[in-house]
C-alpha cells in the first residue's frame, strides 16, 4: 500500500497501539475485518501526506503467457511500489487482492467496491501492469534453432 | 489449450476478472460456476498464471522482524461470526431442535397424562372394556331408578356405600349385576336408558402398605376403545358413567370434571 518498508511498519504499530487501547477498554469492533480496514485508511493517510504519484494515462497490454516469467525477474520491492503508485480504490483492491486472505465478498467490504468495479479495477491493473512488464523486463525471445 | 471461450454474459465476466487465484477463497456460488466456465480456456490460464506470479512476488516482499514478532499470520483476521439465521438454519440445530421438540412434546404429553391419572385409573380402563363387551341379556332386568340401586347392592351383595351420585340417581335403569373381576373385586353394573349408558360401582385404591383409600376429588375422565368414563371416588367406592363417545356426551351432566 505504502511501498516503504518504514512507513508500514510505523502504521502497523499504530494500528496495534489502538488495538491494545481498544482491547483494554472493551471496546474492539464487531467487524471482523476493522484491522485491515483499519490499515487501509491509515496507509491513506499517511500516502496522501508524502510525494503524490502523478496521474498518468497507463497503457495496457494483454496478458502474455510470458508474464510469469516476467513477474519472477522483479524484486519485491519493484511490486510493492508500482502497487502504490496505483489510485486508490484500485490500489487497496490490488494490496488486498494479491495477499491472498479474502474471500471475493470480504474484499468487496474492505474495498468498499461492487463487483463491476472491482472487476474493472483488478482486470485493468493486470494489463497495466503487463504493459510494465513489458517495458521493463521484456520478455525474452525463443531461442532459434540454427 | 486451445479450448473455446464460452459466452459469459457481462456479469460472470466481471466475476471471471476479479475471481481469486486461490480456488479455496472462491466461496460465491456464481463466481464459481463462472470460473468452472472458463476454466479450461487460454485466457483464464493466464490470467491464474499471471496472478499466482503476482501473489508469490507479494508473499516474497520482507517483513520487518518486528512485525513478525508481534503477531503470528492469521490472527489479523476474526473468525467469522455466524448470523443468528445461519445458526438456526444449520441442520445440526435444526436436527437437535425437532429431537427437543418432540421430546418435550413427548414430556408435555406425558405429564398431562400425569396429571389427569387418579388412583383407580387401570380399573376404570378395564371396566370400558367390560362396557364395551357387555351385551344386555347377562343384566339381571330391572326397572327403577339408579339410585334406588344402593339398598339392593347392601341388602343383596352387602356393598356398603356402592351409591350412585346424586348427578346420575334418577336415570332409569333396564338391568344390573354384580360380578367379581380380575382381581376378584366387587363390581356393580347398572344398564341406564339414558344414551344406553353403563354405571359402575367399583372399590377404591388402596394405599399397598398402609391399607388406606387413595382419594381423589371431583370427577376424572378416562377413555378407552371409543369408550368415556367419568369417575368419582366416595367414602372408599369409585362410581363410573360410561357411555360410548367422547368426553363431550358427558360433559352435561358433570359440569366440573377435569
Amino acid at each position: 500500500m505504502l511501498g516503504d518498508a518504514a512507513k508500514a511498519q510505523e502504521v502497523f504499530e499504530a494500528i496495534m497501539h489502538d488495538a491494545a487501547l481498544r482491547a483494554a477498554q472493551g471496546e474492539l469492533p464487531k467487524d471482523r475485518l476493522w484491522m485491515f480496514n483499519d490499515a487501509r485508511w491509515r496507509c491513506l493517510e499517511v500516502s496522501e501526506a508524502g510525494l503524490q504519484a502523478e496521474e498518468v494515462e497507463m497503457e495496457e497490454h494483454e496478458l502474455a503467457a510470458t508474464a510469469p516469467a516476467q513477474i519472477a525477474q522483479l524484486e519485491p520491492q519493484q511490486l510493492a511500489v508500482w502497487i502504490s503508485g496505483a489510485p486508490d480504490p484500485q490500489r487497496t483492491a490490488l494490496a488486498l487482492f494479491y495477499l491472498d486472505e479474502f474471500s471475493h465478498e470480504e474484499l468487496l467490504m474492505l474495498t468498499e467496491l461492487k463487483t463491476p468495479e472491482l472487476a474493472k479495477c483488478i482486470g485493468n491493473a493486470r494489463q497495466e501492469f503487463q504493459a510494465w512488464l513489458n517495458a521493463t523486463v521484456p520478455p525474452q525471445e525463443p531461442a532459434e534453432y540454427q | 489449450m486451445s479450448v473455446k471461450p464460452p459466452q459469459l454474459n457481462r456479469r460472470q465476466r466481471q466475476l471471471v476478472q476479479c475471481a481469486p487465484f486461490n480456488e479455496q477463497r472462491i466461496d460465491d456460488r456464481s463466481m464459481r460456476a463462472a470460473v468452472f466456465r472458463v476454466k479450461k480456456t487460454e485466457a483464464f490460464h493466464h490470467q491464474l498464471a499471471f496472478d499466482q506470479a503476482v501473489a508469490n512476488l507479494v508473499q516474497a516482499i520482507p517483513i520487518p522482524h518486528q512485525v513478525t514478532e508481534w503477531l503470528s499470520k492469521g490472527t489479523f483476521v476474526a473468525p467469522k461470526r455466524r448470523t443468528w439465521r445461519q445458526i438456526m438454519f444449520n441442520p445440526v440445530v435444526v436436527a437437535i431442535a425437532i429431537a427437543v421438540g418432540v421430546i418435550a412434546g413427548i414430556f408435555v404429553f406425558k405429564l398431562m397424562e400425569r396429571l389427569n391419572e387418579f388412583p383407580g385409573e387401570p380399573t376404570a380402563k378395564r371396566l370400558l372394556s367390560v362396557a364395551s363387551s357387555t351385551k344386555t341379556v347377562i343384566l339381571d332386568p330391572i326397572k327403577t331408578d339408579a339410585g334406588a340401586l344402593s339398598d339392593l347392592f347392601f341388602m343383596k351383595h352387602r356393598l356398603a356405600h356402592y351409591d350412585v351420585p346424586p348427578e346420575f340417581a334418577d336415570f332409569k335403569t333396564l338391568g344390573c349385576r354384580v360380578f367379581d373381576d380380575e382381581e376378584a373385586q366387587r363390581i356393580a353394573q347398572i344398564w341406564v336408558v339414558e344414551k344406553k349408558m353403563q354405571f359402575f360401582l367399583f372399590p377404591a385404591d388402596r394405599d399397598p402398605k398402609s391399607g388406606a383409600v387413595q382419594h381423589f376429588d371431583g370427577w376424572r375422565y378416562v377413555d378407552q376403545d371409543r369408550w368415556t368414563g367419568v369417575v368419582q371416588e366416595k367414602n372408599g367406592v369409585c362410581f363410573m358413567a360410561a357411555v360410548r363417545g367422547s368426553e363431550k356426551d358427558l360433559a352435561a351432566y358433570v359440569k366440573d370434571a377435569k
